[in-house]
């Protein structure tokens, strides 16, 4: 095995696109938990936690880009470089998703709630923390079929969003109206999460075989 | 003058590339390439081409086509066979005493080793660039005219000297001192006049044989340039140790590596893979090709 450092470098790169989804999933799972439990601190922790995920971001794309620079990778390495950068990418506006939640949740704290509703984005929640796992690992074990099967997952969570939709235009309490606007977009950003997710999973396709396709088409 | 070639512009039928390993792959191969470079004319199409020097094969078995207007790039280790592959285009082989080449090798549908080809006019039109600038020792406009002198293209033979120093790039450097001696002038200024003196008796196809190897980045740059200015006229095969320039220049890359045989009894170069420039440098078929590229080789 030639180029040691060059080696070293890359496998540095994987390990902190895998550090920095951790990270991100603590992110999540914290914006689930506080609005599970109406947490305001936790609500708090999660925005201010987001300085790091940034930090994590732009630290990979500094390492990229010196990489890019330095040792011009080529092939499977380049693949990879490429593949890291779009992950990190995704991860970080994952992070984001989960401040905007963290963000309705503290808003929100105040009024009136629907418990079965909160329940319902509850569990969107944790199938979403779920498919960024699986995205992780599909991208550290190359496993392209793992990464499909993300695709299925997703369509869940599409199927949730679109009937807390309907849930909310039902709702007739007046004073349940800004309650439910501020619960749709929470809804849409943990469908944003499960689609960052399969990004991912379509960059662990592009690592493996060399070649981009969307798992699923813009009507889906 | 020898019986001559058939004309540049005459054309072929195209059939699919081969890399000459495995036949099983060739169709996969052919299948990668896009359907504009399927039906691009075919300036040499080789089968099944094997080199041997007293006897100790050096290269063995190699099928490609190169493409009209393409530059086409050869890489890989030492001994695998890519500057011997280089010379049999212009059978620049038959000038090693004990060198035998087999198989076949055609240049617009003409048999470049058949034997009432003569190999002065081959390298008329496949003319070729060394490593180390080589000029004669003569003024800059006679190294020029050299070729077309001895080609008896001496008609405006001026304008033929300028013309093909502007197409060299160098014409702006040199106007003022063309009676000065060529040795004065810089490596990659050297090394444009060689590329110059080509040019002059008119090729179709220019081999480029490490011409930048030589040479500081600058220099290299403008070798670089100039490659892709004369691709729209010529076709160019370049060999080339550095793996950044092949994928800087070339349309097409062959990759060659060197096989050890398992009776011992030697080592020989072998085509590995051979494919857009694209694909060799994102997604290679082929382990080999992938660690060579990768500097993971050795």
């Amino acid at each position: 095995m030639a180029r040691l450092e060059y080696q070293a470098s890359l496998d540095s790169l994987e390990s902190d696109l895998q550090e920095q989804g951790e990270v991100v999933l603590r992110a999540v799972r914290g914006a689930i938990n506080a609005l599970e439990t109406q947490d305001v601190e936790l609500c708090d922790e999660v925005i201010a936690f987001d300085d790091e995920i940034d930090e994590r971001y732009h630290r990979i794309e500094r390492s990229i880009g010196q990489l890019l620079a330095q040792q011009a990778p080529v092939a499977s390495d380049l693949r990879l470089v490429l593949a890291v950068l779009h992950s990190s990418i995704h991860l970080e506006r994952i992070g984001d998703q989960s401040v905007t939640v963290a963000k309705l949740t503290k808003l929100s704290a105040a009024l009136e709630q629907h418990t079965e509703l909160v329940e319902g984005l509850c569990e969107m929640g944790a199938r979403a923390a779920e498919m960024v796992r699986r995205s992780l690992d599909a991208f550290a074990d190359r496993d392209v079929a793992g990464a499909r099967e993300l695709v299925d997952l997703d369509e869940l969570i599409d199927r949730t969003n679109r009937a807390v939709v309907d849930k909310v235009l039902a709702m007739s309490a007046p004073g349940m109206q800004e309650w439910g606007m501020r619960m749709i977009v929470v809804a849409r950003c943990i469908e944003r999460i499960g689609d960052n997710a399969v990004d991912i999973g379509e960059q662990t396709e592009y690592l493996v075989t060399g070649e981009f396709h969307e798992f699923s088409d813009a009507s889906h | 003058m020898g019986p001559t070639l058939a004309p540049m512009s005459q054309t072929t039928t195209v059939a699919p590339v081969s890399t000459g390993i495995d036949p099983s792959k060739i169709g996969q191969l052919a299948s990668q390439l896009d359907s504009d470079d399927r039906g691009r004319e075919a300036v040499f199409d080789v089968e099944g081409l094997s080199v041997s020097y007293s006897g100790a094969l050096a290269l063995d078995g190699v099928s490609l086509e190169i493409r009209k207007n393409f530059v086409t790039a050869f890489i890989g280790p030492s001994g695998c066979g890519k500057s011997t592959f280089i010379r049999c285009f212009n059978r620049m082989n038959d000038l090693i005493p004990g060198a035998v080449v087999e198989g076949r090798v055609l240049y617009h549908d003409r048999d470049l080793y058949g034997s009432n080809v003569d190999p002065v006019e081959v390298r008329r039109r496949i003319g070729m660039v060394f490593q180390k600038p080589n000029p004669f020792p003569k003024s800059i406009y006679d190294n020029i005219a050299f070729g077309p002198r001895v080609l008896k293209l001496t008609k405006d033979l001026d304008e033929r000297v300028e013309r093909t120093l502007r197409h060299a790039a160098l014409w702006d450097e040199v106007k003022d001192r063309l009676s000065e001696n060529a040795l004065g002038l810089s490596g990659g200024q050297q090394q444009r006049l060689c590329i110059a003196r080509a040019l002059a008796v008119e090729p179709d196809v220019i081999l480029m044989d490490e011409p930048a190897s030589a040479l500081d980045p600058i220099s290299t740059s403008r070798i670089e340039d100039l490659i892709h200015e004369l691709k729209r006229e010529y076709t160019i095969v370049i060999v080339t140790h550095n793996m950044q320039q092949a994928a800087r220049v070339a349309d097409m890359t062959a990759f060659f590596s060197v096989e050890v045989r398992e009776d011992g009894t030697g080592r020989h170069g072998t085509l590995v893979e051979y494919d857009r420039t694209t694909k060799i440098f994102t997604n290679p078929s082929d382990r080999r090709t992938e660690d060579y590229v990768t500097g993971r080789f050795g």
